[in-house]
Formats: structure tokens, C-alpha cells, sequence
């Protein structure tokens, strides 16, 4: 295996290690894989947006479209804001990012999430379904579409009182069932990123020479570190 | 209760998170050193997915986005993969790709890594498959590259012009494409690409996402606007179906107990409120 490599995966287990152990208590070791991710983080990030601004604006124009002469322009205006004095001018091209923004997505944004949702909702069908099970999954879905609607018509207070409270309690329950939906998922995919690290320490990291001696002491040096200084064993306070 | 000693309730329903996140650990580790080998049964829309490869006709171009960030490496990676190996194993596919995340060339790298194409498949770069890498602007990306591919980017993620490369002949726009898959870790990458690709320009679509982004994308599926949503936990699946074991397949054991882990404890704090609750109401 090349030296590279194995430094590489050396220094991901290892800080695999020391992120995780905040879910024990908190650390040095932690604090210096935190720190030590949000400055690779920022230095990669740097790193890519100097590339963006040669690849997509300085290679264009020097390849003759002398209009991303006004993209850099409106790029370093940006940056005007960190002055005092000038800061109004960053609003500039700000305001034509954000019109771009919401533009390109306005185009879409009607057909995809309100006519293409509403034409699927709408040709649910109850009858003519022979299905059981569909037969009440779509009468449950329909209750939920119309009530859950209702939960949210706060112009008319009256609406949610006496016998017509029983409409926003179901659809209460039936969000209260929709987020334990995602909170399960949110569980499923922590677990899956967790095996995914464990599962990469256990088959990359340890078969390597010195990694099995390296683990406890790894874990020796990280419960020393979750220790309070008072009950650490070594140096003792004078 | 002041005063008295702490009654089992008590105990039990205030665990340290120390000896929580212990014993899952253990039942993390176990079950990897000694695998139960539990069944990973086939979902109905990783079958669709999988059906959606394979009736792609012979010369289709497909179009990926490996939009995930590192941190959604460990679930998304082993789907991407997988997917991989289908459409490379057919050999009449060409899959071009593209990240709209950051850290996406990095990762495509470790996934090539460990698909290793050339020696597997006999597939070449530039042949049959191709990163043209990070396009920066989320989905102002998407939309330029769904209008003008060239104009977006002239070369692939090493610098490379795009020109050189035989996998790019005939590739304009998103016309171009007969299927787009995206793997994201980011509710706007697996959303934009409906509003600028499929609603613009009718592309068919296919988003393997978090787990947990799951219920967002499921209407966007029910509406015919995506073919198949999985989230990458169900990679195990997609490699049964491609006969490629590999990290997948391996989590099925671990999330299985890990999650029998977790009701159990969701048992035992309900127990202990309600014990708890019922102890003061006798009183």
C-alpha cells in the first residue's frame, strides 16, 4: 500500500475516534479534531473558489467574452460591504444573485410543487379500488390532505373550536405521525453514517501494521482526556 | 423524592448517556466481527430503480450528480457504487458525471476507488464514463448545465478539455441525457434538479438521498415527477439485485440490532414515566 494511503487512513480513523467521543464527554482530542475540521473545511472550500473563479470566469475571459468582465466586477462590489462607508454597494450584486436565484426557480417552481402536487393528490381514487389495504391508505391520505389543510386556516378562530376541534386533532396526529416517520429515518441514517465509520476503522485502519497497538492506546489517552484534571491520575496537582 | 432513595423508576429512567451510547456500541461492533447474515429483502422501489437501469436502451447516456457531502459518504457512497456497478456491468451505457457539492470530486474518486472500472469491467475514461466535476451556483448550475453543457464547462474535474474525450461527442444538453440520478445529502440538490431538469426538459429522474430526506422526495415520486426515491441505507438491496456484496449488504445486520437496540430503550423510558407517573398519582 502506498505511504500516502495509509497515512490518509491512519489520520481518518484516528479522528473518526476522537469526533465521536463527544457523544462520551467532552475532550481535547475532540476540540482538536473540531478545530482541525473547520480549517481543512475553509482551506478546501478557498481552494475550490479560486479554482471556480479561473475555471468559469478568468478562462472565459481570456478566451474572448469580455462580458465576464461586468461577472468580476459585480463579484468584487461584493466585497464592498466590509467597508464602512461603501457598504450599500454590495447590495448591487446581491440583489442580481437573488433575482437570478428566485427567476430560475420561479420557472418551475408553480408546474413542480403546486400543480404537479395537487393533479397527483386530486387522482386518488376511492372508488373502484379493489385493494383493501389501497382502498384505506388512500381514504387515510385524503383525511389527512383535508384536515391537515384545515389545521392551518388561522383567519377564522372559530374554526378550530367546539365539534370542529375533532378536524385539526386529526391532523395533529396524522403530522405527529408523518415526523415520527422522519425522526425514524434521522436514526437510520446516523446509525448508517456511524457503521459506516466503524465499519472503515475496522477493516481499513486495524488490519495495518500497528494499528491494533495504536487502538488502546488511542482509547487510554482519550478516557485520560474525559477525565477532570482532579481525578486524573498523572500529573498529580500540587 | 428528597430524602428518600432513588427507586428503580428513578434509575431507569435517567441513565447516563455514557453507558447508552456503550452498549450501542457494542452492539455496533458485535455483529460486525461476528455477522448473523440477516435477509436484506428488496424494496419495491429499489426494484424500480433497478428496472429503471435496465430498460434504458443500448448507447443511453446517463447523467449523475454526486451530490453528497463526506459526511454522507458512509450511506450514500455504497448506493452510488452499487449503481455503478449495474450500469458499467451492462456496457452499452456511457455515465457522465457531475457534483454539485464541494467535496463530490473527492468522493467520486474513492468511489472509482473502490469500483475499480478498468480492471472490472474493461471500462475506459473518457470512453465510457467521465467526471466533468464541481460546477459551482447549486441550481443555477443545474439549469446552465441542463441548457449548455459546453458553455457551462470545457473540461472534465482534472482540466482536461472535454473535446478530447469520445464519451462527450453528441453530448449538448439536457436532451441529451436518458436518465439523471442524483445522490445528495441536500434537499435543494434533490429538489432542484425536478424544477430545472425534469419539469423543463422532461428528463426521467431518480434520487437516492439520506434516509431521513426521504419523506420530502416521496411526493415528488407519488406525482410521477421521479421514477424511484431510495435513501442509501437501502444499498444492501441494490447490491443483492447486482450481485455485488460489499458495505451494504455488511450494515444489514448491524441496523437491524442497532434499531432493536433503540426501541428497546424507547420501552424502557416510557416504562419508567409511566411507573414513575403512576407511583405520584398514588401517593
Amino acid at each position: 500500500m502506498e505511504l500516502d494511503l495509509v497515512i490518509q487512513i491512519w489520520l481518518a480513523s484516528l479522528f473518526t475516534i476522537w469526533i465521536y467521543s463527544i457523544a462520551f464527554r467532552d475532550n481535547d482530542f475532540f476540540k482538536f479534531a473540531e478545530y482541525t475540521f473547520v480549517g481543512a473545511a475553509a482551506g478546501h472550500s478557498l481552494v475550490y473558489g479560486v479554482d471556480n473563479l479561473r475555471r468559469y470566469g478568468w478562462d472565459n475571459l481570456m478566451g474572448g467574452a469580455y462580458l465576464y468582465i461586468v461577472v468580476f466586477l459585480l463579484g468584487i462590489l461584493l466585497y464592498s460591504r466590509y467597508h464602512p462607508q461603501y457598504f450599500w454597494v454590495s447590495r448591487y450584486p446581491l440583489s442580481i444573485m437573488v433575482g437570478i436565484g428566485i427567476g430560475l426557480s420561479m420557472r418551475a417552481v408553480v408546474t413542480a410543487e403546486f400543480i404537479a402536487q395537487i393533479k397527483s393528490t386530486a387522482g386518488i381514487k376511492l372508488i373502484g379500488v379493489s385493494d383493501p389495504i389501497t382502498l384505506l391508505s388512500n381514504l387515510i391520505f385524503i383525511i389527512l390532505v383535508v384536515t391537515t389543510v384545515y389545521f392551518f386556516l388561522f383567519t377564522f378562530p372559530k374554526s378550530h373550536e367546539g365539534g370542529l376541534s375533532i378536524i385539526p386533532r386529526i391532523a395533529r396526529y396524522g403530522m405527529m405521525a408523518a415526523f415520527s416517520y422522519s425522526f425514524a429515518n434521522t436514526v437510520l441514517s446516523r446509525y448508517n453514517m456511524i457503521f459506516g465509520r466503524l465499519d472503515y476503522i475496522y477493516n481499513q485502519w486495524l488490519p495495518l501494521p500497528g494499528a491494533i497497538i495504536a487502538l488502546p492506546v488511542a482509547l487510554i489517552l482519550l478516557i485520560y482526556a474525559m477525565l477532570p484534571p482532579e481525578k486524573r491520575p498523572w500529573p498529580k496537582k500540587q | 423524592m428528597s430524602g428518600q432513595g432513588k427507586s428503580i423508576w428513578d434509575t431507569l429512567g435517567d441513565i447516563p448517556r455514557e453507558v447508552l451510547y456503550g452498549v450501542l456500541l457494542v452492539v455496533f461492533v458485535i455483529p460486525m466481527i461476528y455477522p448473523l447474515g440477516l435477509p436484506v429483502p428488496i424494496s419495491a422501489n429499489v426494484l424500480k430503480w433497478y428496472k429503471a437501469v435496465e430498460d434504458l436502451p443500448p448507447g443511453a447516456v446517463v447523467m449523475i450528480d454526486f451530490g453528497y457531502s463526506g459526511g454522507g459518504e458512509p450511506e450514500l457512497g455504497p448506493m452510488a457504487v452499487a449503481v455503478y456497478h449495474h450500469m458499467l456491468r451492462r456496457g452499452d451505457i456511457k455515465v457522465i458525471c457531475m457534483s454539485t457539492s464541494i467535496e463530490g470530486p473527492q468522493l467520486w474518486d474513492k468511489a472509482m476507488a473502490e469500483l475499480r472500472p478498468e480492471q472490472r469491467y474493461g471500462a475506459v475514461y473518457g470512453v465510457d464514463y467521465i467526471n466533468i466535476g464541481y460546477i459551482a451556483g447549486g441550481e443555477t448550475a443545474m439549469a446552465a448545465v441542463g441548457k449548455d453543457l459546453r458553455a457551462t464547462t470545457s473540461t472534465d474535474y482534472k482540466g482536461t478539455p472535454l473535446d478530447q474525450y469520445s464519451i462527450m461527442d453528441g453530448i449538448v444538453d439536457a436532451h441529451s441525457f436518458d436518465l439523471l440520478i442524483c445522490y445528495t445529502t441536500g434537499g435543494d440538490q434533490s429538489e432542484g434538479w425536478v424544477r430545472q431538469w425534469y419539469t423543463v426538459y422532461g428528463t426521467p429522474y431518480m434520487c437516492s438521498v439520506l434516509a431521513m430526506m426521504v419523506p420530502t422526495m416521496l411526493p415528488y415520486m407519488n406525482a410521477g415527477q421521479i421514477i424511484s426515491v431510495t435513501s442509501g441505507a437501502q444499498a444492501g438491496e441494490m447490491e443483492g439485485l447486482v450481485h455485488v456484496p460489499a458495505r451494504g449488504i455488511k450494515s444489514a445486520d448491524v441496523i437491524t440490532l442497532t434499531h432493536m437496540l433503540c426501541v428497546v430503550y424507547v420501552v424502557i423510558g416510557n416504562v419508567a414515566y409511566i411507573a414513575k407517573k403512576f407511583q405520584g398519582g398514588s401517593k
